[in-house]
């Protein structure tokens, strides 16, 4: 019966080759072109950096906790925003996605590999290479024989704070070509990805069964080629300004620091939902297995997908309502933003729908994605507020925004991203990282999370504005800032906590077998780790769900599909 | 909606519930000999390339000698991976065993959801009013709102432009840059945007009127021309001095309520004399949203009709 529905050869990891020296071991990482190899490539590289970055997010905490504070002088807190920033967005969450899709998506497509695995290669060392150099600017940024200095010009990096009279010696400078080279690495992981996605599928797999999380990686890929180029354009017309004499952004010699604000953000913005989508494929994959039930409404969670790439194109001078934009211009950008949230709303009553009259297990994967649930959900009604161009005008370039958008990348795509390092993990690892850590690090840091950004609303409704150095007492902003600083101490706790269970899982953890979660997709019908070759025998389906119509003979879903 | 406690397998589809966990049997496919399987070969040009390519790019803010150096090497990088894929890609041949590995499920039991003639829930109308019969309510609601303004306009500043002038401002600053006297003159681009606007909302709630109307079975023109615009001016009354307070200093509270009424009553009574159309509200939840698992629709291929 089983074979009527599908083929799916299962592969036994074969003995491998004796264990090299260590030498041996670094060469085989470094010339990998492996899917796999290279995923987990970009997920170090992103721990490192979560950490590196977590580090310079605690600093400024700590620095505005009370009032006067002198715990860093204000150039090291300028240099620890812009740092924190560009760290997390550009080699944080995009490489560790990046690293999630290039291991997951060959392997749930039944395919061997990317479509270009020496490009995927290439791509991987870009993101790692822009990120040293944007580090190696606390070395050379005033130039290698001088004192060095780390960027200091916000991760949006204005015109004119950016112009060589405001800033001097090369810290911008590193800034600019650390996401240049890390830009053209991540155009390269999106041509592979739309590529494998849209061709090496296994048979059977129509795009109409393929799982959500290809379909959503698949979105993401093609917002990375459109969104990234205008990021590229200004960076290089940015190096023009500073080194050849350009004026594009120079307001007095004729240019427009406005444009720059346009190039910025016509990336910036999409750029949230090319971090977000992702986070949805965790959760689109995470919620119906721990809910026993198939995904609700498949289509249209694809289809509002689709539209959520395409609405994201179009609302980017949301972020500019205070340059003075006409009404019409105000009224286009209210509405576009207004409207995201439709499809983003389907996103969530889909979730709920198929979370409802099912059997829910508890598991750490679950919870953080109910975490993700709830907290995305906020953070989305912030943004409708903020997206009224009236409202925006009030509090924008406050610390009510910074908690709105850590709402989001936090409250939203991290916790979606932990619940996938536990629901993954043992795939990538052959072992099951620990269910006790596991909640202690979801209590913790759910607490945390909320300690920390539900009241860093509150400062920025009272005026706090964001950037800020210190401030003075008896502005009612202490006593929040206070709690907002204790809520990283919880934070950190739990990332801690994460990470030892990470190494602690990988030596003592429980063997994980095949298919620890009892799920349906491809990845799961394979050993864990899956052998390099994935599949001995390419597989063949016959519905989304290939390993259910295996462990359910008798009730197939592809006599529905 | 609800799921049924998990009955066993032979009580459901009348076959024997299969055991996979404890008797071994599985549902896994027969085994497959070993087999080669080729594979991209391992390379570190790619990597040699990025380097150099970021070493050109270091060279920019450190030494033309580092720059130099990135040429070399992205240029060393580019011509080895172009070895390793031309003329043929360069391959690495692995042994794969593939073996039947059992499948299991920890949960070989299927829940059904339950389905409408089990249930008990509320029923919505199941008729309702077209979207067209909307769009007319609208149309006709706009007619009436726009003579109400009108009159306003004639009788307060002695001017029709007046009202259309103010409604243009909800989008279009340029009124409140204007006097009085020049509030009351003709400005075309105005009217064009007080037009689009008064167009766009009245078919906009007319349409919410067709839908609203047939789930207040009492009294309907009651409800949508009298008591949602009186709601709805209140609303706005106690905001629009928030939201734009230039504009709520120059509205006349009376005459707004009456003109929302006007357009109540008037779209009321047009959507309530179209015809209704039935439903799909007698389907279950579940066809609606289109998923597709037995007892919802059936199988391909058998006869008759889905639930």
């Amino acid at each position: 019966m089983a074979s009527d529905a599908v083929t799916i050869p299962s592969s036994t990891r074969l003995p491998q080759e004796a264990e090299g020296t260590w030498l041996e071991t670094l060469h085989g990482w470094v010339t990998t072109v492996d899917h796999k190899r290279l995923g987990l490539m970009y997920i170090g590289l992103a721990l490192v950096f979560l950490l590196i970055g977590g580090v310079e997010a605690t600093i400024m905490r700590i620095q505005l906790a009370v009032p006067h504070a002198h715990f860093v002088s204000p150039q090291v807190f300028n240099r620890m925003f812009t740092m924190h920033g560009t760290t997390m967005i550009f080699f944080v969450a995009m490489p560790i996605l990046f690293g999630f899709a290039n291991y997951l998506v060959p392997l749930m497509i039944g395919a061997r590999d990317m479509a270009f695995p020496r490009l995927n290669a290439w791509s991987f060392w870009m993101a790692a290479f822009g990120g040293l150099l944007l580090y190696f600017s606390f070395i050379g940024g005033d130039g290698l024989y001088g004192a060095g200095s780390a960027p200091d010009v916000g991760w949006w990096a204005y015109a004119p704070l950016t112009s060589p009279a405001f800033s001097k010696g090369h810290s911008t400078d590193y800034w600019t070509i650390a996401l240049l080279v890390s830009g053209f690495g991540s155009i390269g992981t999106a041509i592979n990805i739309l590529t494998t996605t849209l061709s090496m599928r296994c048979r059977g797999m129509t795009l109409g069964k393929m799982p959500l999380f290809a379909w959503l990686n698949l979105v993401m890929s093609g917002m990375v080629l459109i969104v990234i180029s205008p990021l590229t354009a200004a960076q290089i017309m940015l190096m023009i300004d500073r080194y050849l004499g350009g004026h594009f952004f120079d307001t007095q010699a004729g240019g427009s620091a406005t444009i720059w604000m346009h190039f910025f953000w016509i990336f910036g913005h999409p750029e949230v939902y090319v971090l977000v989508i992702p986070a949805f494929a965790f959760v689109s994959e995470i919620v119906p297995v721990f809910s026993r039930k198939a995904i609700f409404g498949y289509p249209v969670m694809v289809a509002a997908t689709v539209g959520i790439g395409f609405i994201s194109m179009s609302v980017w001078a949301h972020h500019m309502f205070t340059i003075g934009m006409t009404s019409y211009g105000n009224a286009f950008f209210v509405a576009t933003t207004m409207a995201i949230s439709v499809p983003t709303g389907i996103k969530i009553f889909n979730w709920l729908g198929t979370m409802w009259g099912g059997k829910i297990r508890y598991a750490t994967p679950m919870v953080f994605c109910l975490g993700f649930l709830f907290q995305f959900l906020i953070a989305g009604l912030t943004g409708i507020m903020l997206a009224a161009a009236p409202w925006d005008w009030q509090l924008s370039g406050s610390y009510f925004v910074v908690a709105h958008f850590h709402y989001v990348i936090v409250g939203g795509i991290l916790f979606a991203l932990f619940g996938a390092f536990y629901y993954w993990y043992p795939k990538m690892t052959g072992r099951m990282l620990d269910e006790v850590l596991g909640k202690w690090h979801f209590w913790l840091f759910l607490i945390g999370f909320h300690l920390t950004f539900d009241f860093m609303h509150i400062p920025g409704i009272l005026g706090m504005p964001r950037r800020i150095y210190t401030y003075e007492p008896g502005r009612g902003w202490e006593g929040w800032n206070m709690i907002v600083t204790i809520g990283v101490i919880f934070q950190a706790a739990a990332v801690l906590l994460f990470v030892a269970n990470l190494v602690r899982s990988y030596f003592k953890g429980a063997p994980a077998g095949n298919d620890p979660w009892d799920a349906w997709t491809l990845e799961w019908s394979t050993s864990s780790p899956p052998p390099a070759y994935n599949f001995a025998v390419p597989p063949e389906v016959k519905s989304r769900r290939p390993l259910w119509d295996l462990k359910h003979p008798e009730d197939p879903d592809w006599k529905y599909e | 909606m609800s799921t049924s406690e998990p009955k066993p397998e032979s009580e459901q589809s009348g076959q024997p519930a299969i055991d996979l966990g404890t008797s071994g049997t599985s549902a896994a496919t027969g085994s497959v000999p070993p087999v080669s399987v080729k594979l991209p070969a391992p390379t570190a040009w790619p990597f040699v390339l990025a380097f150099g390519l970021s070493l050109i790019f270091a060279g920019l803010l450190t030494s033309a000698a580092v720059s130099t150096l990135g040429v070399f090497l992205a240029t060393a990088g580019a011509v080895g991976w172009a070895c390793q894929v031309l003329p043929f890609e360069r391959q690495e041949t692995t042994q794969a065993k593939a073996e039947a590995a059992p499948v299991f499920t920890s949960r070989p039991e299927i829940a059904r959801i339950q389905t409408l003639p089990e249930m008990q829930r509320a029923w919505l109308p199941i008729e309702i009013y077209p979207v067209s019969a909307g769009v007319k309510g609208g149309l006709a609601g706009s007619v009436a709102m726009a003579v109400l303004a009108v009159v306003y306009g004639l009788i307060s500043q002695g001017s029709i432009w007046y009202p259309i002038n103010l409604l243009a401002s909800i989008v279009y600053a340029q009124p409140f840059q204007l006097s009085t006297r020049h509030l009351d003159s003709f400005h075309p681009e105005l009217l064009l945007v007080a037009t689009a606007i008064h167009l766009m909302t009245s078919v906009l709630v007319g349409l919410l009127y067709g839908v609203l109307l047939p789930m207040v079975p009492r009294r309907p023109i009651l409800l949508g021309g009298l008591v949602a615009p009186v709601m709805w001016s209140g609303l706005l009354h106690s905001t629009l001095g928030i939201i734009n307070p230039l504009l709520n200093q120059r509205i006349d509270w009376m005459w707004f309520v009456a003109s929302q009424i006007g357009f109540g009553v008037v779209a009321g009574l047009v959507v309530a004399h179209q015809e209704r159309v039935r439903t799909r509200q007698h389907m279950p939840l579940a066809a609606l949203a289109g998923i597709e698992a037995p007892g919802i629709v059936l199988e391909k291929g058998s006869k008759g009709e889905d639930l």
